[in-house]
């Protein structure tokens, strides 16, 4: 690719990387300098670039990279906030009785695959993504969405296994009733 | 041991179905989880939604 096409296509991809860095970061000025982080190595890795895969997905994935980076960097901010968060108590509680069991019965989901093709699917979970409280977001998308390993989350965010694995368990709880509410409930007419 | 009861309750079996997605469960409870799924449709539902929500996040951002 010719760089003045480089330029111009890294253009626009700019508001694209700089939503996802906000989602993620929850911070703009954060957001800000990693997409500027991100913008700086596409173009000086542009000859690593073969055109084998697609630009954004390229770029995407150097994003990737540089939002993990500035949770490093950032740790000890985010660890405060998630001690904060998993002391929070939880509404999905309820969804239990005393016993363990279940107040209400888990709904089969159909067949939920062809859902994926559906844009309008990927911006309901994306919606429910960004209602999550902060710190369960962060580290759901850093377990999911960055496919981080749980060891190197749990060290990025100075926080124990247990407590990760609770976190994540609750952000997918939350996420599970979001889609049943907003997309699956639907389907099935209820 | 895990000192998890033979007989899983279901949220104990919602905890575990999440945890295998990040870590793999020792043997004992692995095979708790395996044994409530085979009586439980609610768990069996919930470890499906917590597969395919995995497979869903992929294709955020692509």
């Amino acid at each position: 690719m010719q760089d003045t096409a480089l330029n111009q296509a890294l253009g626009q991809l700019r508001p694209t990387l700089l939503k996802i860095a906000r989602l993620q970061l929850r911070n703009d000025t954060w957001a800000e300098d990693v997409v500027s982080e991100t913008l700086i190595a596409a173009l000086e890795g542009a000859q690593d670039f073969a055109g084998t895969s697609q630009l954004k997905t390229w770029v995407v994935g150097i994003l990737k990279h540089k939002i993990i980076d500035q949770f490093r960097r950032t740790s000890r901010e985010v660890s405060v906030e998630a001690a904060v968060e998993a002391a929070e108590a939880e509404s999905y509680e309820e969804l239990f009785q005393a016993n363990g069991h279940f107040a209400n019965p888990v709904p089969a989901w159909g067949n939920p695959e062809s859902a994926l093709g559906e844009a309008q699917f990927l911006q309901i979970l994306q919606a429910c993504v960004d209602k999550l409280p902060a710190s369960l977001g962060r580290i759901f998308m850093m377990r999911e969405w960055l496919e981080q390993d749980t060891d190197e989350i749990c060290k990025e965010l100075g926080i124990t296994p247990t407590n990760c694995f609770v976190m994540l368990y609750r952000a997918r709880m939350r996420l599970r009733e979001c889609l049943q509410l907003n997309w699956f409930g639907e389907a099935l007419g209820t | 041991m895990s000192g998890l009861p033979l007989r899983l309750s279901c949220k104990e079996a919602h905890r575990l179905v999440s945890e295998e997605l990040d870590r793999a469960l020792p043997l004992g409870e692995r095979l708790r989880v395996r044994m409530h799924l085979l009586a439980c449709g609610s768990c069996t539902h919930f470890k499906q939604q917590m597969q395919f929500l995995r497979s869903a996040m992929r294709r955020l951002g692509e």
